[in-house]
């Protein structure tokens, strides 16, 4: 059901380590916001839309992981051209292109696994302040996978008891049974994980 | 944290996966086609409160940026949290405090119907409208370059939907409220 942009490439940037990279994407985004120059950002530009299309095989894979973010770009370009000076509107449409791009080329390189690993890490230091304990945020990230293809069919199973009573769906009929449908199930959940001591 | 509490923030992560999974839905009477997605913050703050509301939203957003195509139409990686409408993304976290805090806070014992669906319309309203845009809008302006007026002259359209929206929301959280309830009303 659900097709994850995962690749298992075994490049130079698969080997980095996920942490690495999302420090990288975040320095890279800082530093891009102070480059005003057009031929840097073109030249950075050119270069990223390399880079993305070597790691996701070409450039049709490259471009369907960076659509959804390049269309919200394109749209405000748009507006930009209208309401800013043109060489301005430019630059900030190569800047954003350029972090658009290099955080799809973050994402195509690293494993899920990976991030949830990092998340793991990030969530360490609230494990020592007593918030949460060891391994939750993993724990947390695998039950809600676990619980979306669940979910997803409990609501179509709203939607076809819709049909069946001649009715359209509506935000505010649907909404209800399908949140307390769902809550229904926490208490069987939570004692199956205690059952299993997964949280000591 | 209780594991009931994990599974709640779990199951609702999940929930706003769901929704927007779930086709647009056209109502006819707004030009917009409601996703249902973008009322997860609303429904997650008043349902489970800000606490567990907010860390259902940050484990979405941490789905969002590990590339799972969760957001609504398939979306998802991090180039959409970098790109110019992220903020409208991570600011549902905020969006889902606000909505939990002002709704554990509004509702009262033996409040009519009336006075608590309008209590969480509130709530839904200032969390995952005001607030939402409230971070959203300068992220645009910020990211984008376009200027916050132009921006905020735009997300006009988008107002009716979303108050629908609150509506909704605060709607489904009364009937959970009276089945399943999570929060606890304040004493008159």
């Amino acid at each position: 059901m659900m097709s994850t942009p995962i690749t298992t490439g075994q490049g130079w940037l698969h080997r980095q380590r996920a942490g690495t990279k999302l420090a990288a994407l975040a320095i890279l985004g800082v530093i891009l916001f102070l480059v005003h120059s057009l031929d840097v950002l073109v030249a950075a530009l050119v270069i990223a839309a390399a880079i993305l299309a070597h790691v996701s095989g070409g450039l049709t894979p490259a471009l369907r992981l960076a659509r959804p973010a390049l269309i919200s770009v394109l749209l405000f370009f748009a507006i930009n051209l209208l309401v800013l000076p043109v060489p301005e509107a430019v630059a900030v449409f190569l800047r954003v292109t350029v972090l658009v791009l290099a955080a799809a080329i973050v994402t195509a390189t690293t494993q899920l696994a990976e991030i949830v690993a990092v998340i793991d890490r990030l969530a360490r230091p609230f494990e020592r302040m007593g918030l949460m304990q060891r391994g939750d945020a993993g724990l947390a990230v695998g039950l809600c996978l676990r619980l979306i293809p669940d979910i997803r069919a409990q609501y179509s199973e709203l939607v076809d008891a819709h049909r069946a009573r001649g009715l359209k769906v509506r935000p505010w009929t649907i909404m209800a049974p399908l949140a307390i449908r769902v809550l229904m199930r926490a208490d069987a959940i939570a004692d199956a994980i205690d059952a299993r001591g997964l949280r000591p | 944290m209780k594991t009931r509490d994990l599974v709640l923030i779990a199951l609702f992560a999940a929930l706003v996966a769901v929704l927007g999974l779930a086709p647009p839905i056209m109502l006819g009477f707004i030009p917009v086609p409601i996703t249902l997605q973008s009322m997860g913050a609303m429904l997650a703050g008043s349902i489970l409160g800000a606490k567990r509301g907010a860390l259902a939203l940050l484990l979405f957003v941490l789905l969002v940026a590990a590339g799972l195509p969760v957001l609504s139409g398939g979306r998802g990686g991090l180039a959409i949290l970098a790109g110019p409408t992220g903020g409208f993304i991570l600011g549902w976290i905020l969006a889902a405090w606000v909505t939990g805090y002002l709704a554990e806070r509004a509702i009262r014992e033996g409040q009519g119907d009336f006075a608590r669906i309008a209590a969480l319309f509130g709530a839904c309203a200032a969390g995952g409208i005001i607030t939402l845009y409230a971070v959203g809008m300068p992220w645009v302006a910020a990211v984008a370059g376009t200027p916050l007026s132009a921006v905020a002259y735009g997300s006009l359209a988008f107002i009716p939907g979303d108050l629908l929206k609150a509506l909704a929301a605060a709607l489904a959280a009364r009937a959970v409220l009276a089945g399943y309830p999570l929060l606890t009303p304040r004493a008159p």
